[in-house]
C-alpha cells in the first residue's frame, strides 16, 4: 500500500514539475473586445469579472472615468475603456462586463464590450509592441499572435495609473 | 522618570517608523535625484528625529542628524547634486542613525557608536560649513559604553529569583523608592550637566546614573509584565538596569487580578472595521424595514420585525460607541512631554517661559493622539523661538518678564480643539508677506490681495522661515509645513489669530474619530451627496423668488443676514435632466466664521455614514472628501465642506430652471421605420391590437407592460421615441404617474403622450390633461382612428405610406 502511495506521490510530483516547466514559457491571458479590436490582459491581474451594475458619478474627472461602485464594501473606480481608447460611448448590452483588475494595491473596474476567452500563449508567440507606439508611455505590453489573428496585450499597471 | 520613559517610548516608536520609510525613499531618490517631494520628505524625517533627540539629550544622535540635515538641506535647495558617492555617505549616516536608535532602545543612552568619521564626511560634502564639533568629544562618549553593556548583560539573571519572592506590596514600595532615587539623580545630573556643559556626557556614566526605569509604566498596580509587542520594533523594549531590585519586572506576581490587558492595535482596528460594516448593514436593515412596512401595513409580524430592527440598531450604536471608547486615549499622554521641552528650550534660547496645561483628560482616538504629537512639538518650538520675546524685550514693552504658553484641549461639538496660546510678539502680516516674497513663495499680486488670515497661513508654506539663522531649534522652514500636512491628514483645520505685541493663538480643530460620522444626505437631480452634519448649521426651504442676484452671485436674505448661495449642481457639474422645482432647499454650511448656503433639490435625511476613501486613483478630487456605502448598496460621495467653500467663490451661478434647453429629438426621418412609438399597456391583447393597427405604417414599435418598465426603457435612451401610447390602469405605475414623471425631464417636454383607455369620465380626461397627455383615445377604437391620431402626432410624412 505504502509503495503504491509513494508511486502515486512521485508521479504527481513529476507531473507538477512538468507543468511548472511548461508554465514557464506559457502566458495565460483573458481576451476581450473593445470596439472592433481584441485585447488581452494577464489572467493573474484579474480579480474578478462581474456583470454591470449601477455606479455613482464622480465630478471633475475625465469622461472615461465613469465613477465609483461598491464591490462588497470597497469603493472602487470604474473606467470605460471605450472612452479611454477614444471610441464613442455605447449602450451597455447583455455582453458588457466589468473587469476588476488589480496591480499591487491599485484596483479598478473597467467596462469592456464583450469577453472572448481565456488564452494560453507561448512566450515566443508574443512580439514587442509596434515601433510607432514604443516608449515608456504606451499601455501596450506586446502583441500576441494566434493562428488567424493578433491580440494586443495591455499593461495592467499602466491601465491602473492615474493620468489626469 | 516615568514621564521620561513615556516620551522615550514614543520617540523610539516614531523614529523607527520614520527610519523604515526613509530607507525606501532614499533608494527611490537615488534613481530619481530630481524629485523634490521625496527629498523634502527625507529631510523632514531627519529634522524630526533631530528635534526630538535634542530635547531628550541624545547628543550623539542630534550631532549626527544635524549634519545629515545640512547635507539634505543643500540638496533640497539645489546647491548639491546627489551623486552616488554622496548617497553612500548619506546611507551610511542613516545606518548609523539606526544603530544609535537601537542602542537607545536597549540602553536608554546613545553612547557606544562612533559617528565622528561619518560626520566629518558629511561635513565635507556640505562644504564643511556645518557645526564643527571636535570629534574627540564624541569619542569620549564612546569609551564608557562597554562597562554599561557588561552590567546589562550579567546582572538581571542573577538577581531575578530574589525578586520573584517579593510580595506585590513590597514590590510597589521598591519601585516607588527607586523612582524617587532616580528622579533626584536625574535632577542632579541635569544640573551638573548644565553647569559643566557638554562635558558631562563625556564623563563615564556610572551604572546607577543610567537613566532608566524598570518598568515602562511604573503604575502602582502589579499588572503582568509588559509583553513586548511583536511588530513594533521598540515600544516595550525592557530597559535593563544594573540595580538588582529593579532589573526584573514583576513577572509572576501571584494571584494578581487582571484588570487590564494589552491588546494589539491591529485587532482593535480590525474590530473598528467590522463595526463599520455592521453600521452599513444596520442602515440597510432599517431601509428594508421601511419598505416592508409600507407594503404590508397592518400585518401582525410587522411589530415584531420593528422591535428586532430597533434592538439591532440600538445595540449596533452602543457597540460602536464602546469600541470607539476602547480606542480613546487622554490627550495628556501627548501633553506630558511638553513641560520638559519648554524647560530645555527656554534655557537654550535664554528666555523665561511658563507652560500652562489644560484639559489633559480630553479623550481622543488613538490614531489621532499618535499623529498630533509631532505637529504640537513644532508649534510649541515655534512659539518659543519666534513668539515669546527675550526677557529684556518683554520688560522694555512693559510685559512680565516671563512669557506664557498655554496648551489646552477641549471638546467642541463633534470636534476636539487643541489651542496653543502665547503672549509673545504676535505675527506681523507685513513681515510675513515680505519674507514670502523674498523666498519667492508668493507673487506681489497675491501679497496685495491677501487678507490677514491668509497671511498668517503663509507660515505653513514649505520653505518659509522668518528666522535669520538656522539654529538647532528652528529656522529651516520645515516645521510648520509638517504641522499642516499632519493636521490635514486628520481632516483637521488650523485657525490662527494674532495681534502684534499681544500674542498668537492657534487652534487645531480635529474630528473625534476618523471612521464614522453623522451626515445630512441631500439630493440634486438624480444624484445624492452626504454633507458632514458637523458643518451644517440649519436647513431652510425657499421659493425661487427669494433668491436675488448681486454682481452675478446668488444671495438670499436669512433673517438679518445676507447669505451667499451656490447650487450644488454647479459645483459638481450635475447635468440638469430633471426640470427644476418651484421650491428648493438651502443647507446653511458654517465653517469658522464663514457661512455659505448650498442649494439642493431635496433633503433626504440624516444618516450615520462610514467614511471610505476613494482610493489612490481618484484621490484629491476637489470638493469630495470620500465616499460611503448606503443602505441600498449604492455609493454616495461625501462633500468636503472646506474645499466646497473655496470652490464656491469661483463658481458663477447659473439661473435655476428658466430656459429649458429641450433637446430637439426631431432627427431627420428618411424611412418609415425611423419613427418609433412606445406602447404601454398591461394587457397583452390590448398591446397586440395596437401593434396590429400601427404595423401597416412600418413604424418601429416598442412595448412595455407597465409605467415603471416604460420609464426605464425611456431612460435607457436606446430609442428616440416620437410618441407614446399609454394605458391608464396599470400595476406598479399607472398612466397618470408615468406621464407626470416623463414630463419632469426637460428633453421629453415635447414628447406626445396619447392616453388609450376605457375610462371615459370627464374627470379622467381632466386628469389626463393635467398630467401632460395631449390626446385621449377611449377603448374601443377603430384601427384607422388610432393610426391617424398617431400619424398626426408624430408628423408622419405621407410619402412613406
Amino acid at each position: 500500500m505504502s509503495d503504491k502511495l509513494k508511486n502515486i506521490i512521485n508521479k504527481q510530483g513529476e507531473q507538477q514539475n512538468r507543468d511548472l516547466n511548461q508554465l514557464d514559457d506559457i502566458v495565460q491571458l483573458v481576451g476581450f473586445v473593445i470596439g472592433e479590436e481584441e485585447y488581452a490582459i494577464p489572467i493573474l491581474a484579474i480579480q474578478e469579472i462581474i456583470k454591470p451594475f449601477s455606479w455613482t458619478r464622480v465630478p471633475q474627472v475625465p469622461p472615461y472615468v465613469l465613477g465609483v461602485f461598491n464591490l462588497r464594501g470597497a469603493v472602487i473606480p470604474l473606467l470605460d475603456l471605450r472612452l479611454k481608447f477614444g471610441l464613442p460611448s455605447k449602450k451597455q448590452s447583455d455582453e458588457t462586463r466589468f473587469i476588476v483588475m488589480r496591480h499591487g494595491d491599485d484596483v479598478a473596474g473597467f467596462v469592456i464590450d464583450r469577453l472572448t476567452m481565456a488564452i494560453r500563449l507561448k512566450k515566443t508567440d508574443i512580439g514587442p509592441p509596434p515601433d510607432t507606439v514604443n516608449g515608456d508611455d504606451t499601455i501596450i505590453d506586446g502583441v500576441g499572435k494566434q493562428e488567424d489573428k493578433i491580440i494586443t496585450i495591455l499593461k495592467v499597471n499602466k491601465l491602473l495609473e492615474r493620468d489626469f | 522618570m516615568d514621564e521620561f520613559q513615556e516620551i522615550l517610548q514614543d520617540f523610539l516608536v516614531e523614529s523607527f517608523e520614520l527610519v523604515e520609510k526613509l530607507d525606501e525613499d532614499l533608494v527611490e531618490l537615488e534613481n530619481n535625484p530630481e524629485d523634490l517631494e521625496l527629498l523634502n520628505g527625507i529631510f523632514r524625517v531627519a529634522h524630526t528625529v533631530k528635534g526630538a533627540s535634542s530635547f531628550l539629550n541624545f547628543d550623539v544622535l542630534t550631532h549626527l542628524t544635524h549634519h545629515m540635515e545640512d547635507v539634505l538641506n543643500k540638496a533640497r535647495h539645489g546647491d548639491l547634486i546627489l551623486t552616488p558617492d554622496i548617497m553612500d555617505v548619506v546611507l551610511e549616516s542613516i545606518d548609523l542613525m539606526k544603530a544609535l536608535l537601537e542602542t537607545i532602545r536597549d540602553t536608554s543612552a546613545d553612547a557606544g557608536i562612533d559617528v565622528a568619521a561619518c560626520v566629518s564626511r558629511l561635513d565635507k560634502i556640505s562644504g564643511g560649513d556645518g557645526e564643527v564639533v571636535a570629534p574627540a568629544a564624541v569619542e569620549a562618549v564612546v569609551a564608557p559604553e562597554p562597562v554599561v553593556e557588561e552590567v546589562v548583560a550579567t546582572t538581571p539573571a542573577e538577581d531575578e529569583p530574589d525578586y520573584d519572592s517579593m510580595s506585590p506590596d513590597d514590590l510597589e514600595a521598591e519601585i516607588e523608592k527607586l523612582l524617587q532615587e532616580r528622579q533626584s539623580e536625574d535632577k542632579a545630573k541635569r544640573e551638573a550637566k548644565i553647569a559643566a556643559g557638554e562635558e558631562v556626557l563625556a564623563a563615564p556614566p556610572e551604572p546607577t546614573e543610567e537613566p532608566a526605569a524598570a518598568k515602562p509604566e511604573p503604575t502602582p498596580e502589579p499588572t503582568p509584565a509588559p509583553a513586548p509587542v511583536a511588530q513594533a520594533p521598540a515600544p516595550k523594549a525592557e530597559v535593563k538596569h544594573d540595580d538588582p531590585k529593579a532589573a526584573a519586572p514583576a513577572k509572576r506576581t501571584p494571584a494578581a487580578v487582571e484588570q487590564t490587558i494589552r491588546v494589539d492595535v491591529k485587532r482593535l482596528d480590525h474590530l473598528m472595521n467590522l463595526i463599520g460594516e455592521l453600521v452599513l448593514a444596520k442602515n440597510r436593515l432599517i431601509k428594508i424595514n421601511d419598505d416592508v412596512e409600507e407594503r404590508y401595513e397592518g400585518e401582525e409580524f410587522l411589530e415584531e420585525l420593528n422591535q428586532v430592527v430597533s434592538i439591532v440598531s440600538l445595540v449596533t450604536t452602543d457597540l460602536q460607541i464602546a469600541v470607539m471608547k476602547t480606542r480613546m486615549l487622554p490627550i495628556g499622554k501627548v501633553f506630558n512631554k511638553f513641560p520638559r521641552m519648554i524647560r530645555d528650550l527656554s534655557r537654550e534660547l535664554n528666555k523665561k517661559i511658563d507652560l500652562e496645561l489644560g484639559g489633559e483628560d480630553t479623550e481622543l482616538d488613538k490614531s489621532i493622539v499618535e499623529e498630533i504629537g509631532d505637529p504640537l512639538v513644532h508649534i510649541i518650538r515655534n512659539s518659543c523661538d519666534h513668539g515669546v520675546e527675550t526677557p529684556e524685550e518683554r520688560l522694555a514693552q512693559g510685559k512680565e518678564e516671563t512669557g506664557t504658553i498655554g496648551l489646552k484641549a477641549y471638546n467642541e461639538g463633534n470636534q476636539i480643539v487643541i489651542q496653543i496660546d502665547d503672549d509673545g510678539k504676535g505675527l506681523d502680516t507685513q513681515m510675513l508677506k515680505n519674507k514670502s516674497l523674498e523666498k519667492g513663495l508668493i507673487t506681489e499680486k497675491e501679497a496685495d490681495s491677501m487678507s490677514d488670515k491668509e497671511a498668517f497661513g503663509l507660515i505653513f508654506k514649505p520653505g518659509f522661515s522668518t528666522a535669520a539663522a538656522v539654529t538647532s531649534v528652528s529656522g529651516r522652514g520645515v516645521g510648520m509645513d509638517v504641522v499642516k500636512t499632519n493636521i490635514e491628514k486628520l481632516n483637521g483645520m488650523i485657525d490662527i489669530e494674532s495681534e502684534i505685541g499681544v500674542g498668537t493663538s492657534m487652534k487645531l480643530k480635529i474630528p473625534l474619530t476618523l471612521a464614522i460620522i453623522q451626515a445630512l444626505l441631500v439630493g440634486v437631480q438624480e444624484e445624492y451627496y452626504a454633507i458632514p452634519l458637523a458643518s451644517v448649521l440649519e436647513t431652510v426651504r425657499i421659493s425661487k423668488d427669494e433668491i436675488y442676484t448681486v454682481e452675478g452671485r446668488s444671495v438670499m436674505r436669512l433673517r438679518d443676514e445676507v447669505l451667499s448661495l451656490v447650487h450644488i449642481g454647479d459645483i459638481f457639474e450635475v447635468e440638469r435632466i430633471l426640470d427644476a422645482n418651484e421650491h428648493a432647499y438651502v443647507v446653511v454650511l458654517g465653517l469658522g466664521t464663514s457661512k455659505l448656503g448650498l442649494i439642493v433639490d431635496t433633503l433626504v435625511g440624516q444618516e450615520e455614514i462610514v467614511i471610505k476613501s476613494l482610493g489612490d486613483y481618484l484621490k484629491g478630487i476637489e470638493g469630495i472628501a470620500g465616499a460611503t456605502i448606503r443602505g441600498d448598496g449604492g455609493v454616495t460621495l461625501i462633500v468636503d465642506v472646506v474645499a466646497l467653500m473655496s470652490m464656491a467663490r469661483d463658481v458663477k451661478s447659473t439661473p435655476m430652471g428658466g430656459e429649458s434647453s429641450a433637446v430637439a429629438i426631431s432627427n431627420e426621418k428618411t424611412k418609415a421605420s425611423d419613427y418609433t412609438v412606445m406602447i404601454v399597456d398591461d394587457s397583452k391583447t390590448d398591446r397586440t391590437i395596437m401593434r396590429k393597427a400601427l404595423e401597416p405604417m412600418g413604424m418601429t414599435l416598442v412595448e412595455a407592460c407597465d409605467g415603471q418598465e416604460a420609464l426605464n426603457i425611456l431612460k435607457a435612451g436606446d430609442h428616440n421615441f416620437d410618441a407614446m401610447l399609454v394605458d391608464i390602469e396599470m400595476p406598479r405605475m399607472d398612466g397618470y404617474t408615468l406621464a407626470t414623471e416623463i414630463k419632469k425631464y426637460n428633453k421629453y417636454k415635447n414628447l406626445p403622450l396619447i392616453a388609450v383607455t376605457s375610462r371615459t369620465g370627464k374627470s379622467d380626461r381632466m386628469r389626463g390633461v393635467e398630467s401632460g397627455m395631449i390626446e385621449y383615445i377611449t377603448k374601443p377604437y377603430s384601427a384607422d382612428y388610432l393610426s391617424s391620431v398617431v400619424q398626426r402626432n408624430v408628423n408622419f410624412k405621407s410619402e412613406f405610406l
